[in-house]
């Protein structure tokens, strides 16, 4: 275990996440022809709700937002960002255990709120995570089966030595088909569903005032991080770029220059989500999951019997 | 950001985060709530301030009361104002809340909103344009920097008087007092 990155890969997450919310509203709101907020935005909305008394509604609802945060902070530790990661242990199926504990969390607090609004998005949330959930074991069993491994960290590694997983003509299919679900992942309009603000007066956070939505907000961020970083891992290569850094391998800058590389790739993976947010309308809960079973699944399903079938 | 107020920002960033990151709770009374749309969306763009609406009171700390206050919705005013989180600022838009506007005589209208939940600042007008809404916002800044929008602090030490004139309105109200209310009741005695 690597203390060093027990310590700096949350801590970039957060910056980032936060960075990245702050980002999205500046884009669309380039794309509204608006000026939009300054890119730090989150943090002042942050420090704000930090600093504002918040009403609980039993332990519960204390419980839950912390479990959240705490179960998404430590789905961080287990994601090589570029060459840092904390743990090795575990790999892909313990990650999608985790990937649960933060809508989880959320329910939780938002249950024990007893709003009806928190209600309705809790179901929601919880039938769009069963929905993603299935093309994503496919996508992650395709690639698990064709690196013949289930540590992130070695999927990284083998990609750092054979190329980018998407440009692998395997790999192309289950990359399309994460693709197509990662706007539900991170929540992005088509499936803005859970935490509609017009509808159901934004769902399960309807109850969070104060330091409770500075730690949602905190926990948003982190998971913004995660669903970009996952993708960026799987099928980009994480921090590596055509063997850009071959020459300076070993010194510390590699390990410093990796983490900018896999974050500018992130970058490039959010405006392309951005740019769907914001031409999509929303979807209702049926229709998203219509679409979630039916095409990502369809092409997860092709992907990963072509992989069984050359493996 | 200004870098002179890199001081006032390591100095207290509670309240400089509150000045600039104000989520709004819109009440839609009357006609002010025309004016919203164009203010927070293409046309005047409230978010380069950091103004955004929220969808719950809880989530706010700005509550904007947009137009003439009838006695039925006061009710569902002091709910609102009474379940966000404090610090919270209330600005009151165009000339009803203050003094009643063209409604002045009429019998169902409150004439001054003040006296039943404190106001921090009025933005005059019959309506005020998104010009004034945004003058409006930097008064308010102003007002924050002084530590003189104090009215959740006045509806804290207050409570009594303000619960008393608002039972006065409504006879007995169906949810309990925000704050303890015996100091009142002593003074009865």
């Amino acid at each position: 275990m690597n203390i060093v990155a027990l310590i700096v890969s949350p801590l970039i997450a957060l910056i980032t996440g936060l960075f990245f919310l702050g980002l999205s509203r500046k884009i669309s709101a380039r794309i509204h022809w608006r000026y939009g907020p300054p890119v730090y935005q989150p943090f002042i909305d942050v420090m704000r709700a930090f600093s504002q008394k918040s009403i609980t509604h039993g332990n519960f609802f204390d419980f839950g937002i912390i479990l959240s945060l705490t179960g998404t902070i430590v789905l961080v530790l287990f994601l090589p960002i570029g060459g840092l990661w904390a743990l090795n242990t575990g790999g892909l199926i313990m990650f999608l255990y985790l990937m649960l504990l933060g809508p989880f969390g959320i329910a939780l607090s938002g249950a024990a709120a007893a709003n009806p609004n928190s209600s309705i998005g809790i179901s929601r949330n919880f039938l769009l995570a069963l929905a993603y959930e299935v093309p994503l074991l496919l996508i992650l069993l395709a690639v698990m089966t064709d690196y013949n491994t289930i540590s992130l960290v070695e999927i990284v590694e083998k990609q750092a030595a054979t190329g980018m997983a998407i440009s692998s003509w395997r790999l192309v299919i289950p990359g399309i088909a994460y693709f197509l679900i990662l706007p539900a992942i991170l929540g992005l309009r088509p499936f803005e569903i859970t935490g509609a603000v017009q509808e159901i007066a934004s769902g399960p956070i309807a109850e969070f005032g104060g330091k409770h939505m500075a730690f949602y907000t905190l926990q948003h961020a982190l998971q913004t991080f995660v669903g970009i970083a996952l993708f960026v891992d799987i099928f980009l290569g994480g921090g590596t770029l055509f063997g850009l850094l071959n020459s300076l391998a070993g010194t510390v800058w590699v390990d410093i220059l990796e983490i900018f590389i896999f974050l500018l790739k992130m970058v490039l993976v959010l405006f392309i989500g951005l740019f769907v947010n914001a031409v999509y309308p929303r979807f209702r809960i049926e229709q998203a999951m219509q679409y979630l079973w039916k095409w990502p699944t369809l092409i997860a399903f092709v992907g990963l019997v072509i992989v069984a079938i050359i493996n | 950001m200004d870098r002179n107020q890199i001081s006032k920002w390591l100095k207290n960033p509670g309240k400089m985060a509150h000045k600039y990151s104000f989520h709004v709770v819109y009440f839609c009374t009357g006609c002010g709530i025309i004016e919203i749309p164009p203010s927070i969306t293409t046309r005047w763009d409230a978010e380069r301030f950091g103004i955004i609406p929220v969808a719950t009171p809880r989530q706010a700390n700005l509550f904007l009361i947009t137009g003439y206050v009838s006695t039925k919705t006061l009710k569902a005013i002091i709910r609102t104002y009474e379940q966000m989180p404090e610090p919270k600022y209330t600005v009151a838009f165009g000339s009803c809340p203050i003094n009643g506007g063209m409604y002045y005589d009429s019998y169902n209208t409150i004439t001054s909103l003040d006296k039943y939940i404190p106001v921090d600042g009025y933005i005059a007008g019959c309506m005020p344009r998104p010009e004034a809404v945004f003058i409006g916002v930097t008064h308010l800044w102003k007002l924050i920097d002084m530590d003189k929008a104090d009215g959740y602090k006045r509806y804290r030490e207050d409570y009594v008087h303000y619960r008393a004139n608002q039972e006065q309105l409504y006879g007995q109200m169906d949810w309990p007092p925000l704050f303890p209310v015996e100091k009142k009741e002593q003074a009865n005695l």
